[in-house]
């Protein structure tokens, strides 16, 4: 019963938020300056021709109208065609989104295996007083360097002295597995050195927090190892933000790492996107921007539930007696 | 010989200064009581025991011997093994000692061992519940936490048990019942006992001897009766003359007017100068030594002129 209850009060949220989001992309695209019209007829289109594209494409009725139509559309999983490539927008999404997907993968993958290992170890040898400061700095430095600055440095040095890694020459997975994993390596390189930067950063004070609980302290006077410690009390108690952050690192690369595929010129979400806003495409905007924001929201369930998992205090089901 | 053997102690974090040279000394098989206020150093010298000190502790000085070893000069392996064989704790806030994570009956068999009988462990700490070993401590009453908590560090018959207040976050009702429950088991199994309080009385019942810490220092420590009965130190002589009966059961004495001292560094004189009646010039500016009055020892320049 508890259980039904949470499952309708999320299902509710989260379809109110996603109308919410809806809205505002919507408003959002149409206040971009500089029309559809312009961006495909150029600058000397006569105010006929203009007319006429905006009756084709229903951009002459008024915008709640095209609201409207859009989400009716939208309720029935049909995301509009391109104004562009003249393609249905949800089918090339579904196209670009193994790139994407993979991308991220590889980028939490990443950092999940140097970021946490990093952040316990920093914590359980952590000295009061000092030390630190050179991981502070270093998760500061990786947290703080924009992508387009990294991708770009990362793009010029391979593409200027051979390396071994190629730039802009992306395959499909399932034709060269491994020329599709050397194109993608340095994008998801260059995505983890901030994702790395938190989730070190988030374990590290996650186990610093565990650490002076009075359950460690007490496995310590039973004469535990510190390592038993680690893997018995302390990962799946330091977990629970560390799981959050993943997760939520995960729902913004699936929405698309924009500015990394666009640069590293992958046929990702993201770079479909950066494109659709170039060229005022409105529907490919308001269909990548609703699915990054489902992404979130579907992710954010996930993250509740596997936190719930974790810790049965903050479990759905939490307050339950057994 | 001790099983215990702290020696001129000296513990200090960052600013304040803990232990101030204390001494104590517990026997094979015995029950002592190690008395104090909030701040007189007693969950220090617990913990030190078991070198369980937070990170910011640092020894200053002295030792700590348990079964003749070292504590502080262990190897991290040979201070496992003496935490493991020797040693076993309990603490104030039963539930936060307990991991959140974890069933209780998980717990108990990460320190039982594989195939080990969880259930008859639970008995013995009279929770015959089976729910108990399915239950997370979050689901747990305090006392149920509590002995749960005594199941473990009992689990391996340690030869000498610290139990930090243990009862201090349990109503009163259920006080008495986790008492017995540590005392019986210690007692099935020779277990030397050092439990910290700041109830005089309570301690004096249940011990064999009664160590008072005051200001980082134990400044008496002799017999419980004689302790409770004829106290030979002016702080003691206050604790046991504050009529607790006339008090809210379970509330925290104010024994004596006054603060407790933050010590900063060694205590020029007589920490328990400032609020002694006795005080007379000399314990202002001359550290106690011990001395031998009746039964017990005690740091104070005018012991054996205390009425009680």
């Amino acid at each position: 019963m508890r259980l039904l209850m949470w499952w309708s009060g999320r299902a509710l949220s989260s379809a109110a938020t996603l109308l919410g989001v809806s809205v505002l992309i919507f408003a959002a695209v149409r206040l971009m300056p500089g029309g559809f019209a312009e961006t495909v007829l150029g600058p000397f289109a006569t105010p006929e021709q203009k007319a006429e594209l905006a009756t084709r494409y229903g951009l002459d009725q008024p915008v709640f109208m095209q609201y409207g139509h859009w989400l009716a559309a939208v309720a029935g999983g049909d995301f509009g065609i391109s104004m562009i490539s003249r393609q249905p927008v949800g089918a090339e999404l579904l196209a670009r989104l193994p790139v994407t997907a993979e991308l991220s993968l590889l980028a939490v993958a990443g950092s999940v295996l140097a970021g946490v290992p990093l952040g316990v170890l920093t914590a359980v040898r952590a000295r009061p007083g000092g030390g630190g400061a050179a991981g502070r700095l270093l998760s500061g430095l990786g947290v703080s360097v924009p992508e387009f600055v990294l991708g770009s440095l990362v793009v010029f040095v391979f593409s200027r002295y051979a390396l071994g890694l190629e730039i802009g020459a992306w395959v499909p997975f399932t034709e060269d597995p491994a020329r599709n994993l050397a194109t993608m390596v340095l994008p998801a390189a260059v995505l983890s050195v901030f994702a790395v930067s938190v989730t070190a950063r988030t374990t590290r004070d996650a186990v610093m927090g565990v650490l002076v609980e009075p359950y460690v302290t007490a496995a310590v006077g039973r004469g535990e190892s510190p390592w038993f410690i680690v893997r018995h009390h302390i990962l799946r108690n330091a977990a629970a933000p560390v799981v959050t952050l993943l997760g939520t690192i995960v729902a913004y690369l699936l929405g698309g790492a924009l500015i990394v595929e666009h640069v590293f010129n992958l046929p990702g979400v993201g770079s479909y996107i950066v494109q659709a806003v170039g060229r005022r495409d409105y529907a490919v905007v308001q269909a990548g921007v609703l699915l990054a924001a489902g992404v979130f929201i579907l992710m954010n369930v996930v993250i509740d539930l596997l936190v719930g998992v974790l810790d049965p205090r903050l479990g759905v089901t939490a307050g339950r007696r057994s | 010989m001790s099983l215990l053997s702290v020696r001129n102690l000296v513990i200090d974090y960052a600013e304040t200064r803990a232990l101030d040279g204390a001494d104590l000394d517990v026997a094979p098989g015995e029950k002592v009581g190690l008395v104090g206020e909030s701040g007189s150093g007693k969950s220090t010298l617990g913990s030190a025991v078991g070198r369980l000190l937070p990170r910011t502790a640092r020894r200053t000085g002295g030792e700590v011997l348990v079964a003749g070893e070292p504590v502080f000069d262990l190897p991290p392996a040979g201070l496992r093994r003496l935490r493991r064989r020797q040693l076993g704790f309990v603490f104030q806030d039963p539930i936060g000692s307990l991991d959140p994570t974890m069933r209780v009956g998980a717990q108990l068999r990460l320190v039982l061992g594989r195939g080990a009988d969880v259930s008859m462990h639970l008995e013995r700490v009279r929770l015959d519940d089976p729910r108990v070993a399915r239950a997370y401590p979050h689901q747990l009453s305090g006392g149920m936490a509590q002995r749960v908590a005594v199941a473990m560090a009992m689990a391996t018959s340690p030869e000498l048990l610290v139990a930090d207040e243990p009862t201090a976050a349990l109503d009163s009702q259920v006080r008495e019942e986790v008492l017995n429950v540590v005392f019986s088991l210690a007692a099935d199994a020779g277990t030397s006992l050092l439990w910290l309080s700041h109830d005089l009385p309570a301690v004096a019942r249940r011990c064999d001897r009664i160590a008072v810490m005051y200001g980082g220092r134990v400044v008496e420590h002799g017999p419980a009766r004689e302790v409770l009965g004829k106290p030979a130190h002016p702080y003691t002589a206050a604790l046991a003359g504050s009529a607790p009966a006339a008090a809210a059961h379970g509330a925290r004495l104010e024994p004596v007017p006054g603060r407790p001292p933050v010590l900063t560094g060694p205590s020029p004189g007589c920490a328990f100068a400032p609020r002694c009646a006795l005080a007379v010039d000399r314990c202002h500016h001359e550290r106690p030594g011990p001395v031998r009055v009746r039964h017990q020892d005690v740091l104070c320049h005018r012991a054996g002129e205390v009425t009680a």
